[in-house]
């Protein structure tokens, strides 16, 4: 079995939902599409208050090169244009959108399977990059950027990642069983893209064997590798993950396309597959709910713009215990201070929790244990980083590599005392930013 | 018989100490520096916080660059117009005179008339605070009263009370060093006069969206620029905001304002900044 | 639906379960074996002893906590452990009131002075330890014989080797030495109690390896030279591993997380470190016995070992700074 090779923890797996089939929302009465669901600028809202949209009609085009398309998930009528609270834990501009209760799709989309052997690799690239595909593992990259990387740099391993290693999170898992040949047309896909002599690979960790089982029998026919891979957290980290299939390290100040891979989540070869063959925008996805305070945990497949209030009700209802209310995993996520914030291209779970470690918080004096360094699998010294950053030192914490960390908060994890110190690496990051742009005008 | 110990002990202490002594005069020798005595004069006349509000890094820089330029453009904000004229007479030029500024604060909501919209539990600092979430206070636009600034303030000027910055008029000197320590940017750099009106709020939500979060926010209910004499205020974005030329300080704006968001700030002479340090 | 009041903090939302206390406690537990051992061997003062120790280490704390105006914090364990490593590193007749004192030297001055727990340079229970040791050297080396009845003394097996050579330590039995029949300080006696302990601290991953093999093999290793080139006047390494309190420094003191170095290559320095001077010390110094010494000498190095590690990061990360 792989893995990657400095570091890594083994926090409690917690799949409550593993076993569960994905189920579909109904409609919510009102939806919420945030303009910025992806890394970079948002997009510019292109509707008006009073418009009636059909399903899968463009309502926010991207705004530069790092952006994506926004489309309506469903068929209604614009109530409102203005910020609202976003799971990013901090307001963006969104479209509120009435449902008319027909969901009716917009002509010319969601149309009959088409083969994409059938069109040219620019028009591929044009309905991705259409169809405001993102990376849907958590960053929101935009997909057609990614499938674009500059000419001189070679790809030659393309990776699908089903690692899925946070605890709770069973999304990609439940796609990877329900939905194999999606996955491999939509690898297959990626591949031509690149003369399809990259080699394919997907990686999955040894605790889903049935969606190893289920991607071997389709995958394999189209020499697709199925790499099992140790259950270990970060394991489906973009570096680990190269690390541990390819065993190329992508240092500091590099990305992928430098070590000639590429990296795509589950759910965005499936969103590619369905955006190629079917003319059918990014409008919905599948979404974990779990946690040990919701009443009926249970992966759904949601509308893009469906708030979380809406979710806790189909689910069952969060109970009184509940303090924490917390998107993606455990150990990247955010907390939430709003349940009125919808769901995003990048929501892959949503969970209720009681945090009981919160009523006795409080950082305790480094102990010298030297537990961050081990667990930490970019090969950092965390305590280093986070004494710098609570000195405010934003010379040195450069030196000391702050920018190869890649915040999977391991060294969070293990801490005895409970020191905040991927908070405090964060907390760097963005005021060394600063330092540098004031010191650069 | 003492003696025999204590004299070599006294001896050889004794001639180390005129060895190390001859060696201390013939470094301060070699090593002398000259320093021009209008350097120090005018260092002396600083105020010797070393804030930065000039864009030096200290007092002392200012004072070397004023001696070797000699222009008369370059204030000291801290030390006004009084230390304007006295530097002149002492080069024997016509300073300018700093418009005298002070520091305050856009937003008035405290943990009585603020709603709050979530606990945060973490690093006690306001970016580590606004990098987690939008803030403690329902309205995204407040002051989330962790307190950041305070560590900027060279003069002790600044204190969090009820979740909220109060910023104490006569300690501060408009250095202005807080300005960038505030994720929120509730905190402006205002000119100083002796009554003067200013909208205390940040928020840019609409009015109905803001006075849901908050008792003392600006809800852009034009009542103030209607009443307005000198038609002094406009609404930009729904947030009120006093043109500073055309305000005549008449008080008909805040007679008239549904949440008392129009603040004034009053401010006395510099003198009580100066008897303080002096003091 | 009534929005709950949510709280926001950073992720992680789930910690490990271990904490300082949680830590703390398992090498109190891991302790008490050789605690309990003690007991059977020197009789039942060295529970008072303990207790004293335990109960003064855990009042200083919490007094200069108050003076300190900071979170009491008296019950994290810290205390705890050390004043049971200080009972364990002293003879089981000395005055109560030398071991008040002892853990006043611990926690007041080698712990509070230096910034408290994790900012101590040095061991405080060692600290303690050598105090006494220079201070009443008298009363720190009338080791009790086991289960003598009237508290009757006797030279230690390295005090003998030290005064009156090899040749007088001709019946010494290294079986009874493992099982701890011999006089000694209360915790460093019986090998045979030390070792479940060290074997919970290894397996729960509180220590690693590093330093206590490399600590023993030092010693063993120098120590061995010396007997081989020498046998007659020189001791065998079995005999250095089983007097003394190598075994309990080696596992319990030089592990200490606080007062030893992070990175691996630091603590394998350290630990070989702590075995030379300890070897050192025992064959030609003043002392019959250098654990506690080394480990102190070596605790000052961990800073410079430290630093290291921070300066080549530093260095590296310059390099290619340039180099782009």
């Amino acid at each position: 079995m792989k893995t990657f090779k400095t570091g890594g923890i083994h926090p409690p797996e917690q799949k409550l939902t593993s076993g569960k089939a994905v189920e579909v929302m109904p409609l919510p009465p009102e939806l919420a599409v945030s303009m910025s669901q992806h890394l970079g600028k948002p997009a510019k809202p292109v509707v008006k208050v009073g418009d009636e949209v059909g399903k899968g009609q463009l309502i926010g085009t991207a705004d530069g090169f790092i952006s994506a398309n926004v489309h309506a998930p469903t068929s209604g009528k614009i109530r409102a244009v203005k910020p609202h609270p976003h799971p990013g834990g901090q307001y963006s501009m969104t479209v509120f959108i009435t449902p008319d209760g027909l969901d009716k799709w917009q002509e010319g989309l969601n149309t009959p399977e088409i083969d994409w052997k059938t069109l040219s690799k620019e028009e591929i690239l044009r309905r991705i990059t259409d169809a405001g595909v993102v990376g849907m593992g958590g960053a929101g990259f935009p997909s057609g950027v990614k499938l674009s990387p500059p000419k001189d740099k070679t790809i030659d391993t393309v990776i699908l990642n089903g690692a899925e290693c946070e605890p709770f999170l069973t999304a990609d898992h439940r796609v990877m069983v329900e939905e194999p040949e999606a996955i491999v047309k939509g690898l297959e896909i990626i591949t031509h893209l690149f003369q399809g002599k990259a080699r394919a690979v997907i990686g999955i960790e040894s605790n889903k064997p049935d969606a190893v089982a289920a991607l071997k029998k389709h995958a394999e026919p189209k020499g697709i590798e199925i790499v099992t891979l140790e259950t270990k957290y970060p394991q489906g980290a973009e570096k680990q993950l190269i690390d541990a299939i390819t065993g190329r390290t992508v240092n500091e100040g590099e990305l992928p396309f430098d070590k000639g891979c590429l990296v795509h989540n589950i759910g965005t070869a499936v969103a590619i597959f369905d955006a190629v063959c079917r003319n059918r925008p990014l409008i919905d996805r599948v979404v974990t709910v779990s946690g040990m305070e919701i009443r009926s945990a249970r992966n759904i497949r949601v509308l893009v713009g469906t708030k979380f209030s809406e979710i806790a009700a189909f689910c069952g209802s969060m109970t009184e215990k509940t303090n924490q209310v917390i998107t993606g995993g455990p150990m990247m996520g955010k907390a939430q201070f709003s349940l009125d914030v919808p769901v995003t291209k990048t929501t892959s779970g949503i969970l209720f929790i009681n945090n009981i470690g919160l009523e006795k918080s409080g950082e305790k004096t480094c102990i010298r244990c030297s537990r961050c360094i081990s667990a930490c699998p970019q090969n950092l010294q965390p305590w280093l980083l986070a004494n710098t950053a609570q000195l405010r030192d934003f010379e040195s914490i450069e030196l000391y590599g702050m920018s190869n960390c890649t915040e999977c908060g391991s060294c969070s994890y293990v801490c005895p005392s409970k020191r905040e110190l991927v908070h405090w690496i964060r907390f760097a990051k963005t005021l060394a930013g600063k330092r540098k742009q004031r010191q650069s005008a | 018989m003492y003696s025999e110990t204590f004299i070599p002990a006294v001896a050889s202490l004794g001639s180390l100490a005129l060895v190390l002594g001859i060696i201390i005069l013939f470094v301060s020798r070699k090593f002398f520096v000259a320093e021009d005595p209008t350097v120090s004069m005018i260092n002396a006349l600083l105020p010797g916080v070393n804030c930065g509000a000039c864009s030096f890094p200290s007092c002392n820089q200012f004072a070397e660059e004023l001696v070797r330029t000699r222009n008369p453009a370059m204030t000291c904000p801290v030390g006004g117009g009084e230390l304007a004229s006295k530097l002149g007479t002492a080069l024997g030029i016509t300073m300018a005179e700093p418009k005298p500024v002070t520091c305050v604060v856009l937003c008035q909501g405290h943990n009585g008339n603020a709603r709050e919209s979530a606990q945060y539990l973490g690093i006690q600092d306001c970016w580590a605070a606004a990098q987690t979430f939008a803030g403690t206070k329902q309205c995204r636009f407040a002051c989330i009263g962790l307190g950041s600034c305070i560590a900027y303030c060279d003069f002790n000027a600044m204190r969090i009370e009820n979740g909220l910055v109060v910023i104490d008029r006569e300690l501060c000197t408009g250095c202005g060093a807080c300005i960038p320590a505030c994720p929120y940017g509730v905190l402006a750099m205002q000119e100083k006069k002796t009554e003067r009106y200013f909208i205390a709020c940040s928020s840019h939500d609409r009015g109905a969206d803001t006075r849901k979060a908050c008792d003392a926010g600006c809800t852009a209910c034009q009542k103030c620029v209607k009443e307005c004499p000198e038609q002094a205020i406009v609404i930009d974005n729904f947030l009120a905001s006093i043109i500073q030329e055309k305000c005549t300080s008449c008080g008909k704006c805040i007679e008239v304002c549904p949440t008392k968001v129009n603040c004034i700030l009053r401010v006395r002479d510099l003198d009580s900044v100066k008897s303080k340090k002096a003091s | 639906m009534e929005p709950l009041k949510l709280k926001v903090s950073y992720a992680p939302f789930v910690r490990s379960k271990d904490s300082i206390e949680s830590v703390m406690y398992n090498v109190a537990a891991a302790l008490l074996p050789a605690t309990l051992v003690s007991v059977y061997f020197f009789g039942w003062r060295t529970l008072l002893v303990t207790a004293v120790a335990i109960v003064s280490s855990i009042c200083f704390e919490w007094a200069i906590d108050k003076i300190r105006k900071k979170p009491s914090e008296y019950l994290d364990g810290s205390a705890l452990v050390t004043g049971q490593l200080l009972a364990l590193n002293v003879p089981s007749g000395l005055p109560l009131w030398m071991i008040i004192m002892g853990a006043f030297v611990a926690i007041v001055v080698a712990k509070h002075l230096f910034g408290g727990l994790g900012f101590n340079i040095f061991n405080p229970a060692l600290v303690a330890r050598v105090f006494l040791l220079i201070s009443f050297p008298a009363a720190m080396t009338e080791w009790q014989v086991p289960f003598s009845v009237d508290m009757q003394t006797a030279a230690s097996p390295l005090g003998i080797l030290k005064t009156d050579g090899l040749q007088a330590l001709a019946d010494f039995n290294m079986l009874d030495a493992f099982y701890g029949i011999r006089p000694g300080s209360l915790g460093e006696t019986s090998i045979l109690a030390l070792l479940p302990g060290a074997g919970w601290l290894l397996y729960k991953k509180y220590i690693t390896w590093h330093i206590p093999v490399t600590f023993i093999g030092a010693t063993m290793l120098f120590t061995g030279i010396f007997h081989l080139l020498d046998p007659l006047s020189y001791a065998s390494p079995l005999f250095h591993l089983l007097t003394g309190g190598l075994v309990l420094g080696a596992f319990f003191m030089a592990t200490d997380m606080v007062t030893s170095p992070l990175s691996l290559r630091g603590q394998i320095i350290f630990g070989i470190g702590c075995g030379v001077l300890t070897a050192i010390i025992r064959l030609w110094g003043g002392y019959p016995e250098g654990v506690s010494f080394a480990i102190l000498i070596m605790n000052a190095l961990v800073p410079l070992l430290d630093r290291w590690d921070v300066s080549e990061i530093k260095a590296k990360k310059q390099q290619s700074v340039k180099a782009v």
